[in-house]
């Protein structure tokens, strides 16, 4: 293959951007979205000069997805404008200065990185309906130097990192005249070296006169990559500081200030005393291999609830589908009792729990559809239907309608419904993953005072989470996962969030 | 796009995204509109047929001409029974058109050529099915396969190994050889139109399903109705509904079916007890909605995709049984032009008295529409070689009419 690595002499985004290449500023007033009724975003302001490079953070559901999105022009606010540099705009993502870097990057990985630059392009054609194959390597090349990536533009995207994706995402809308770049959740399933790669990247086309709005949950990018932090909650600015003015410490105890108020707010979930925790043995991992998981021991006893977290990529998510059964170790030993049952909430609600063209029903008792089955073999609907409604009502799913179709309802009520469908299946072991990912406050309440009862019940709980609230809120003993291992466990009261932010 | 079709739209369902948290909830009017959606392609095909009453009179409301039609095409519904199956798990099923061929060629064959008692021809063309079906799910399930390309590919073995049997020619008893059954092929036999069902069996079997629909009309009841006048309601509806039918002449359509048409029937009770009332079928209706997730809930996914592949082998299978003691020979293809009209009596399941739902009644119901609506044109003077065209415009346009007014509700 031919190949054309990307030039070094060719113009670098510094020496590029003259002062005509340099963003304009965003200004955003008064923007709120409800859906349904249901405000949002309450009156976001916020101000960003051009060339800035802003950290937007906040906990899952405070909206950041949602002014993203309103800013792209996928959901129409309801109230509020938008201008870029003074001029009223309809959407940031109508103007060809602006581009959206989403978790989904929209390339195809059959195609070459040549292929997927041009997609949605004018062709560039040699004459009539020929392509002009050389101009568009050329392109194609200058393209990735602006994010300093050295590949043959001819190799297929399926075949790269998932950061140098990454960064062929981002040379894509740089190389169309993006001048503003919001980049939504990009680093959190890539691996540290790839992340580090991406925000330099970042940093250097924010040096290069482009402003970056970065959505991360990872402090340690934000502090070091950008030059501003906004913090958003429940659909409100609450913090807007120059990274500069900031380190890590007062970062986490932004985002710890806000989890006191939104509890009060919401009327704490108060962390019951230990569980027993001296029950029989539940789960034993034995130097278990499988997946990011690499020689891992662990034990789970009934009666009490073992929280695990860890970034995307350490393992974490292995390590329930190990314990759960879905994935059988490599190597080492999983150990359950005999006849032990045990039931996982995936950590994906959509693409991995739901059913979304089934019922409400359908989706509870699925996991355990033996309990209605009569002597006939044939399914006893009336009973079925009675027990779901007897759940839909016990955890107050919404609306309180067992026919409903599954797709219809909210993400947490689909969470509810997960939670149903395990809690039905009565196993000894609870695997449950990201229990609480896009759930609102209340319903991350009830989560937890269920937890807390299964508990009391006296099943063993394994909560694998990469929210470090989950933790705190129920579990007896804590761990991280890095690189496949497993850290030391501390009690809840021993350690607190800024300490177990620090391990990660 | 609105927030409503984005977060209908699975596509663009974030885990995270606090969008899909405010979706606005309608409960209690999906009763009624659910109803209504899923009866318009029921109601549109009525009216089809009213224009074709007044067009044709007689001509097209003779019991016994469409009785006919539902007898002579009871093969291709069992076919679309057996694309069902596979259709719930979310897999397609190519070769049921040449299985059934194959089979009616052995049924045929192996007692006429080879001489051989037939009871263990039938047991031949059963295994031939069960083994077809696992070689289909074997290909899919186990090797990975595509399975548009697996089943296309094993419906060419099938096709072909009946045309290497038969020497490419047709199979008939002629005088000197082995005779198929009495009761089997010809006059007073299982493949006759004369030869009725007890009618008794299909009283009891009438009113076994006014009581379901009760049932189900019953569970439909919108909140603003009170239980009591609802079952009243429910119960009203199923005596008008009753009513209607015996003015549209529902005793004389008992005396009309034959065993043909009662063996499509039986084969669909049972493949409506198994889909939608047992283990299996809500296993495969996980599989086919989100296979991830239904192995993360204790499904096998593997395991009922097999099932459902050896099912409609087994369907199949019957149905070439069926079209031998219909046709009394084998004829090359024979079955092999049932495949379009199978698959779209499957997917008129889905518009008829359902929303998006695989089901085995519309399938039944969508397939004898659709023979009706082209014996309709035909009588109307149509040559019936345009059968195939009408069957292609029919499916489009039914899920078509249905999907546009889907749409229009949501927007």
């Amino acid at each position: 293959m031919e190949g054309i690595a990307a030039d070094s002499r060719q113009a670098s985004p510094t020496t590029a951007a003259g002062p005509h290449d340099v963003a304009k500023e965003i200004a955003i007033s008064g923007l709120r979205k409800s859906f349904a009724g249901n405000e949002v975003l309450h009156g976001i302001d916020l101000t960003i000069a051009g060339g800035d490079f802003v950290g937007l953070m906040g906990p899952n559901g405070a909206g950041k997805s949602t002014l993203i999105k309103v800013l792209d022009g996928v959901y129409e606010r309801s109230s509020g404008e938008v201008r870029y540099g003074g001029e009223l705009v309809s959407s940031l993502g109508a103007r060809p200065e602006v581009g959206f870097i989403h978790q989904d990057l929209g390339l195809v990985d059959e195609l070459s990185i040549t292929d997927n630059l041009r997609l949605g392009e004018r062709p560039l054609r040699r004459f009539g309906p020929l392509l002009d194959r050389g101009r568009e390597r050329a392109d194609a090349a200058r393209a990735l130097a602006r994010v300093n990536l050295g590949l043959p533009v001819d190799t297929a995207v399926g075949a790269l990192s998932p950061g140098e994706k990454t960064l062929v995402a981002i040379a894509r809308v740089l190389d169309r005249g993006a001048k503003v770049l919001f980049v939504d959740e990009a680093t959190s399933t890539l691996p540290p070296a790839d992340s580090r790669r991406l925000l330099e990247a970042l940093k250097e086309t924010a040096a290069g006169g482009a402003t970056v709005i970065m959505v991360s949950h990872k402090l340690s990018e934000i502090l070091d990559a950008t030059n501003r932090v906004v913090l958003l909650l429940d659909g409100r600015i609450v913090e807007d500081s120059p990274a500069a003015s900031l380190d890590r410490e007062a970062l986490v105890s932004m985002l710890v200030a806000r989890e006191k108020s939104e509890s009060a707010g919401a009327g704490l979930h108060e962390r019951k005393a230990a569980h027993a925790g001296d029950g029989p043995e539940a789960l034993r991992l034995e130097d278990v291999h499988g997946g990011a998981v690499r020689g891992l021991d662990l034990t789970v006893r009934k009666g009490e609830v073992v929280g695990l977290t860890g970034l995307p990529g350490s393992g974490l998510h292995d390590l329930a589908h190990l314990a759960h059964g879905t994935m059988r170790p490599t190597k080492g030993r999983v150990v359950k009792p005999k006849g032990a049952r045990s039931a996982l909430v995936p950590p994906h609600r959509e693409s991995q729990g739901g059913f979304a063209d089934q019922s409400v029903t359908e989706n509870l008792t699925i996991s355990s559809l033996s309990r209605w089955r009569g002597p006939s073999r044939l399914l006893r609907g009336d009973r079925e239907r009675a027990d779901a409604q007897a759940m839909v009502e016990r955890l107050g799913v919404k609306p309180a309608d067992p026919e409903a179709n599954f797709a219809t309802l909210s993400g947490g009520n689909k969470q509810k419904v997960i939670f149903g469908r395990v809690l039905m299946s009565r196993p000894s072991l609870y695997v449950l993953c990201e229990p609480t990912r896009g759930v609102d406050v209340g319903t991350r309440l009830e989560i937890y005072a269920l937890i807390d009862e299964l508990a009391a019940a006296g099943a063993a709980v394994l909560v694998v989470s990469s929210d470090s609230e989950d933790l705190f809120a129920v579990c007896d003993r804590i761990a991280v996962v890095t690189d496949g291992r497993l850290s030391a466990f501390l009690t809840a009261t021993e350690t607190n969030p800024q300490q177990l932010e620090a391990f990660i | 796009m609105n927030p409503v079709q984005a977060a209908a739209d699975p596509a663009s369902q974030g885990a995270t995204d606090p969008g899909g948290e405010q979706r606005p909830v309608t409960g209690g009017r999906l009763g009624g509109s659910k109803l209504l959606q899923g009866s318009i392609s029921f109601i549109a095909f009525l009216v089809v047929f009213l224009i074709y009453v007044i067009w044709l009179g007689d001509k097209f409301t003779s019991t016994e001409a469409r009785a006919l039609d539902i007898h002579q095409n009871a093969p291709v519904l069992l076919l679309g029974l057996a694309v069902l199956v596979t259709l719930i798990a979310g897999q397609f099923d190519l070769s049921v058109g040449s299985m059934a061929t194959l089979t009616c060629f052995l049924a045929v064959g192996l007692k006429v050529n080879q001489g051989w008692p037939f009871a263990l021809v039938l047991v031949a063309c059963i295994v031939a099915g069960l083994l077809g079906g696992l070689a289909n799910g074997f290909l899919v399930v186990r090797m990975g396969v595509n399975t548009f390309i697996a089943t296309l590919g094993t419906g060419g073995v099938f096709l072909g190994l009946s045309a290497v049997y038969s020497s490419g020619t047709q199979v008939v008893a002629t005088a000197g050889k082995p005779q198929l059954p009495s009761w089997f092929a010809g006059t007073g036999s299982l493949g006759s139109l004369s030869t009725k069902f007890p009618a008794v069996l299909l009283w009891i079997g009438l009113a076994g399903a006014a009581v379901m629909l009760f049932l189900s009309v019953r569970r439909m009841r919108p909140p603003r109705f009170a239980e009591r006048q609802w079952d009243a309601i429910s119960a009203g509806a199923i005596v008008v509904l009753a009513a209607i039918l015996f003015v549209l002449g529902l005793s004389s359509w008992v005396n009309a079916v034959s065993w043909t048409i009662a063996v499509l029937l039986i084969a669909a009770l049972v493949m409506w007890l198994l889909l939608d009332h047992t283990t299996f079928g809500r296993y495969l209706r996980a599989t086919g909605s989100n296979s991830t997730a239904a192995t993360l809930a204790g499904v096998n996914p593997g395991k009922e995709t097999m099932k459902a592949f050896v099912i409609g082998g087994l369907l199949a299978a019957i149905a070439g049984i069926l079209l031998a003691a219909n046709q009394g020979d084998a004829s090359p293809n024979a079955a092999v032009s049932f495949l379009l009209p199978a698959f779209a009596a499957a997917f008129l399941s889905t518009v008829i008295l359902s929303t998006g739902r695989f089901h085995v009644w519309g399938t039944v119901i969508g397939g004898i529409f659709l023979v009706w609506v082209s014996q309709g044109l035909i009588v109307g003077g149509l040559p019936f070689t345009w059968t195939e065209v009408v069957n292609g415009v029919v499916l489009i346009l039914a899920v078509a009419f249905s999907s546009v007014f889907q749409a229009r509700r949501k927007a």
